[in-house]
């Protein structure tokens, strides 16, 4: 037998536990328990995976149900699901994909503006159009 | 001192290159006793008689059957001296071949010569199968099998299974193309009309058992049936391996 880098997990195949691997996971087949990789982890059309993944990249296609943490990438395919938290530096979820949960993502702490928080709750003051013609008036008795 | 046990010739060009080696061997100055197994007496028992003996290199020459026969005799044997294992590997459609396969004998002799020595793992089917190539079990038809992996379990349905001796797993489930058309049109362009649906994982120790007994094969002996658990020895055997080519100077 040839032997090949990474763990494949067939779609004939349901597994169940934790599964560990420094190097790539693939996934074809239904896998409930925590899927972990020091690289990336692919979760093909055909896979459902219920549990937390935490790996380097994660490729969804498939369909997952659990928090994903990422430190890389997330990229959700326009077949792929999530149901669960995120965390990730990157996220691509490309149109017709399904993400229910909530993203979390490091604040960037690069100089700059892009490090400010934007207060989106501050409200902005407008003048009405009464409220200019009461300015006129009192500004004409005056004079 | 090198101790020789050759394979049971099958065929006269193999007969041809086993006296060619013998001889080249002593030319090399790598002489020494020389065995070849037969129905009367088996690898095994040639093995146990060259460590008997306090022989420290025994060369196993023929097919992965013979060689996986003498390896695992010298680890079921864990003698207090270290034995180094030599192979030359006879079958060029074999997994030794790859790394222990040797066109000419006189590259052969050389590696035996130089006797650079690396560890190598072996699996183990329980009580004690040893193996340095691989377990396989293949079923006649579709079988369902569960498999217990460290901190896992799986079940799947396979065709075919294959363990290696550093525990990498192999399941493979085979599909036909069921269409007479694309079955056709396969063949005329050349394309297979079976699929795989693999899968690979690694794992330290392993359980199998399958919803009927299925036959577990080393090469092409059978050695027991499912369920079976396998093991991994780490380091269990020190195999003589070709030295280092030095990769010649792309300008010179």
């Amino acid at each position: 037998m040839k032997q090949q880098v990474g763990t494949i997990v067939g779609s004939s195949v349901h597994l169940t536990g934790a599964i560990k691997d420094a190097s790539d996971i693939q996934i074809f087949g239904s896998v409930e328990g925590e899927v972990s990789s020091d690289q990336k982890i692919i979760i093909e059309e055909s896979a459902y995976v219920k549990g937390p993944i935490n790996a380097s990249e994660v490729i969804v296609s498939g369909r997952v149900n659990g928090t994903i943490n990422a430190k890389e990438r997330i990229e959700l395919n326009p077949t792929g699901s999530i149901k669960g938290n995120v965390d990730t530096q990157n996220l691509l979820i490309h149109s017709g994909a399904t993400f229910i949960g909530k993203s979390v993502m490091p604040e960037k702490n690069a100089e700059g503006d892009s490090g400010k928080d934007f207060d989106f709750e501050k409200e902005v003051e407008t003048e009405t159009e009464e409220e200019v013609d009461l300015e006129k008036e009192k500004e004409e008795q005056d004079k | 001192m090198y101790y020789y046990i050759f394979e049971n010739p099958k065929t006269p060009t193999q007969r041809t290159f086993f006296e060619k080696l013998r001889d080249i061997a002593r030319e090399f100055g790598i002489a020494g006793e020389i065995t070849q197994a037969s129905p009367a007496r088996s690898p095994e028992e040639l093995t146990k008689m060259a460590l008997e003996k306090n022989f420290n290199t025994i060369v196993a020459i023929g097919n992965d059957l013979h060689v996986n026969r003498v390896a695992a005799e010298i680890v079921r044997q864990n003698t207090q001296f270290q034995v180094a294992l030599g192979i030359i590997s006879t079958d060029p459609e074999s997994m030794l071949y790859e790394r222990w396969g040797f066109k000419k004998p006189e590259d052969a002799c050389e590696t035996l010569k130089f006797r650079k020595l690396e560890r190598f793992d072996v699996g183990l089917v329980e009580p004690d199968h040893y193996f340095l190539t691989s377990v396989k079990i293949e079923c006649k038809r579709p079988s369902r099998i569960s498999l217990e992996v460290d901190h896992w379990k799986a079940d799947a349905v396979v065709d075919r299974v294959e363990i290696s001796g550093n525990l990498y797993i192999l399941l493979e489930r085979f599909y036909r193309e069921q269409s007479t058309l694309k079955q056709a049109m396969g063949w005329l362009v050349g394309k297979s009309n079976v699929s795989a649906d693999r899968s690979v994982f690694k794992g330290k120790m392993i359980r199998i058992s399958s919803s009927e007994p299925q036959s577990v094969l080393i090469d092409t002996q059978e050695i027991t049936k499912t369920p079976i658990s396998i093991y991994r020895k780490p380091n269990a055997l020190n195999i003589i391996t070709r030295r280092d080519r030095i990769i010649k100077d792309l300008h010179s």
